[in-house]
């Protein structure tokens, strides 16, 4: 183990830091919201991408920085980016899932065509897996698309479509090979949501907003060359694609923002809010040890990845554990407002309108979205440690 | 020995959920909220027929004194009937319209003052509320802030208290007094509407001055702890039995989830942790209406308990619905809200075992 930087290190680090002394106002205000794109979001993305920020180890022709990817400057950059508690760029799901999907599978064509845009902020992209019957159960899903002539032709029924209104595309899982088995009958196909045929119905949340979807096709036509990989390869290309998801969702800069949020959310609270309290603050340190530990966990995962090195069943625990501290985080920000902490969006009084309770709510949801908390410790159970599987289901015993 | 509902209890308890589930569903319920933001909820407080429904099944004097329409039962019976509130959803502030706040007046309040609102609030026709907050006064008038304050919009009179130990003061402030305003938060438990006063040289009538006035006021609120614990425990119950059966007909993998060992579990878990705060709840409410020596420290325990137990138990049964569980229409959402709600008000779990500690 070597942590010391040494001075080619260093020197970056005062680059990043004097990058960010000069722009850090054109930043757009850290948010807690996981999608934004405005016009200051794509601006800001641009500067981060043309400094090597953003996009760093994307290469150039696909509209990235292009440079050799590098362990330690990527953490220079998360820590002082981090520091200065400035927004480290655009992080929707086309930048955090499709982006590497399509640099690992995609055509030449769809890389270039696809990745420039993506990584601009500019192409915002919804992911199409689950469906009404098929949620844990993916593999079963139903919606079936049929070559005709040069088009593909969709037809089914999505759900839970995270920004489907928002987002240009969608990247989908559909049925293709009706005689596979279950998990080689299934094609990734790109779409564009323009397409005739899709008709979206916003589903309202438990948080009272209506950020995710219903999406319906009906013989929505995509060319043929919107395939990604091969015919029946998608199962394996939509988990690729999931695995970047639960990285991301239980991504350590995620919960350092949010650490640093709370911290001073019970810094300010006061005294009639409990402010000071030392079992807050005990409970902070708490949380601050499971961040921590899970920070250089990723500093590990980052190493064996970039090494080309298997991390086994360490690899899997991110979603899990990450998820769920981001969620106690909420809780324990909440409890630090005493009453104030119940009151939501619009209130007078509400301690950052109310931002609090609608993490705590979407930190839940994060639980549940990309593969449910249950279904993480499966995967780490039967694939990770080399468990049976489940029984078969039986009535009463 | 005999730790429990008595068959009286049981019968109110069956009575009121049948009652609820005919006349004030959450169906019901929901067609006053959904159009609402969060906050701007309609109320059935302001609901004069559900009001007079809810008084015709006997339960919003349970506590009150036969004396003035109400049944003389105790904070067990408070109980019984919170429950059953907490897992309808019931968009009343009943720790407070029907427990400090008239309690206090049954306490402390002249003859008059009793008989001119007790009868009202058994009989759902009059609706009081409860604040506690910095007040001064001059020449009987008001002045000051109070926050946090339970039914803002539709209460007939706040019985306000302000002051601590023998400097300690209350009064009956009615809803159209000079002065008073009233002002809506929105609160994430779109059941319960919750707001604030301001009261400039407002009219209020005292309630008796009394150095027993502080050790009364503490009492009822604790009264209202224990309801509100129990309003928890109602809705954490009533959500595990909805999530079990959700579970028992979503089919994933060829099988309904419920065979999953981890769903099963999750549920056991719940489980567990519920029934202990059930008998804790009805420990509680039995030590304050003898008025045991370890009433109070047991309620700040069973305060922070609940609170505990029960964000645990919504989390765990709104995941047992996966997606659909994140959705507005689901009905965990609305027992999530109404669980935290309790969690913070009148003590979060953190300031209660504080409390316990020094008692
Ligand atoms: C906020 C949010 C955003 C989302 N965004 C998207 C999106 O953009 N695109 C998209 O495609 N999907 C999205 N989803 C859907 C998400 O991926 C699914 O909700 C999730 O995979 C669970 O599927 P389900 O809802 O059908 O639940 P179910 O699979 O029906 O699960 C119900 C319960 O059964 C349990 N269970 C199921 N199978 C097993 C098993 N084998 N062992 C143990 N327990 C089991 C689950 O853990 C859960 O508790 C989103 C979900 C949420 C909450």
């Amino acid at each position: 183990m070597d942590l010391s930087y040494g001075p080619r290190y260093e020197d970056f680090r005062a680059e990043v830091k004097s990058f960010l002394a000069d722009n850090a106002d054109r930043a757009p205000r850290m948010t807690m919201r996981v999608v934004e794109h405005s016009q200051e979001v794509v601006d800001w993305q641009k500067t981060l991408i043309e400094a090597g920020y953003a996009a760093r180890t994307i290469p150039r022709e696909y509209g990235g920085y292009g440079a050799e990817p590098d362990l330690l400057e990527t953490m220079i950059i998360a820590e002082e980016f981090s520091a200065a508690r400035v927004s480290q760029g655009a992080a929707g799901q086309g930048i955090s899932m499709l982006v590497p999907t399509l640099l690992e599978y995609g055509s030449e064509e769809q890389k270039r065509r696809y990745v420039p845009p993506t990584v601009n902020a500019e192409l915002l992209w919804c992911q199409g897996y689950s469906e009404p019957g098929s949620g844990s159960d993916l593999a079963s899903l139903s919606t079936r698309a049929e070559l005709d002539g040069d088009q593909w032709v969709i037809n089914g029924h999505k759900i839970w479509t995270s920004t489907a209104v928002e987002a240009g595309m969608m990247f989908i899982l559909v049925r293709t090979e009706p005689e596979a088995s279950k998990h080689r009958g299934i094609s990734y196909l790109l779409v564009d949501m323009d397409t005739p045929g899709i008709e979206i119905r916003p589903l309202r949340m438990m948080t009272g907003s209506s950020d995710f979807n219903e999406v319906f096709l009906e013989d929505v036509r995509v060319p043929r060359e919107n395939l990604v990989g091969e015919r029946g390869q998608g199962w394996q290309i939509g988990k690729t694609t999931l695995v970047h998801e639960r990285n991301f969702l239980g991504s350590s800069a995620l919960t350092e923002g949010m650490l640093a949020a709370c911290r001073k959310t019970l810094a300010a609270a006061t005294d009639e809010q409990g402010g000071g309290n030392l079992v807050h603050g005990d409970r902070l340190m708490q949380l601050e040890g499971r961040a921590l530990a899970m920070k250089y966990h990723g500093l590990r995962m980052l190493t064996d990845r970039l090494k080309g090195r298997n991390p086994g069943a360490a690899g899997l625990i991110t979603k899990l554990n990450g998820c769920q501290l981001n969620n106690d985080i909420c809780s324990l920000a909440i409890d630090g407002l005493a009453d104030y902490g119940i009151l939501y969006r619009g209130s007078p009084h509400a301690v950052d309108d109310g931002a609090w309770q609608k993490q705590y709510m979407f930190q839940l949801g994060m639980i549940i979205g990309g593969g449910t908390a249950q279904i993480q410790k499966n995967i780490i159970s039967e694939r990770g440690l080399g468990m049976p599987r489940e029984p078969r289901a039986t009535a009463g015993s | 020995m005999d730790f429990g509902l008595s068959p009286e209890q049981e019968l109110l308890r069956d009575s009121l959920r049948g009652w609820l589930a005919d006349e004030l569903s959450i169906e019901r319920v929901r067609e006053t909220l959904d159009n609402g933001d969060a906050g701007a909820a309609s109320r059935t407080a302001g609901d004069a027929s559900a009001m007079q429904g809810l008084a015709g099944q006997g339960v919003l004097g349970v506590m009150l004194p036969e004396e003035h329409g109400g049944a003389g039962l105790g904070l067990l019976d408070a109980v019984v009937v919170a429950t059953e509130m907490g897992r309808a959803l019931t968009t009343v502030s009943y720790h407070s319209a029907c427990v400090s706040a008239p309690l206090l007046l049954a306490g402390a309040g002249s003859a008059e003052q009793k008989s001119s609102w007790l009868p009202g609030v058994s009989s759902g026709k009059l609706l009081l509320s409860f604040a506690v907050g910095e007040l001064e006064e001059r020449d009987g008038a008001l002045t000051g802030e109070l926050r946090f304050v339970p039914d803002t919009a539709t209460a007939d009179a706040f019985v306000v208290v302000s002051g601590n130990g023998s400097e300690a003061r209350a009064w009956l402030v009615e809803r159209n007094a000079a002065g008073l305003q009233a002002r809506d938060y929105h609160n994430i438990d779109i059941t319960r509407q919750l707001g604030e006063l301001q009261l400039s040289d407002t009219p209020a009538e005292a309630l008796a001055e009394s150095d027993e006035l502080a050790g009364l006021v503490a009492r009822v609120s604790d009264a209202a702890r224990v309801v509100l614990a129990a309003d928890s425990f109602g809705a954490c119950e009533r959500a595990l039995e909805e999530a079990i059966e959700y579970a028992g007909v979503r089919e994933q993998f060829g099988r309904v989830v419920a065979s999953f060992q981890a769903v099963k579990h999750m549920c056991a878990e719940t489980f567990a942790e519920l029934e202990p705060l059930r008998s804790l709840g009805w420990y509680a409410a039995f030590a304050w209406d003898e008025q045991r020596d370890d009433a109070a420290r047991t309620v700040a325990l069973l305060k922070a308990h609940s609170a505990e137990v029960s964000t645990r138990s919504v989390m765990t049964t709104t995941q047992v619905y996966g997606g659909m569980g994140f959705t507005w229409e689901c009905n965990q959402q609305l027992w999530f809200k109404r669980v935290g709600y309790n969690r913070q008000a009148l003590g979060g779990p953190v300031a209660e075992r504080a409390r316990a500690l020094s008692l």
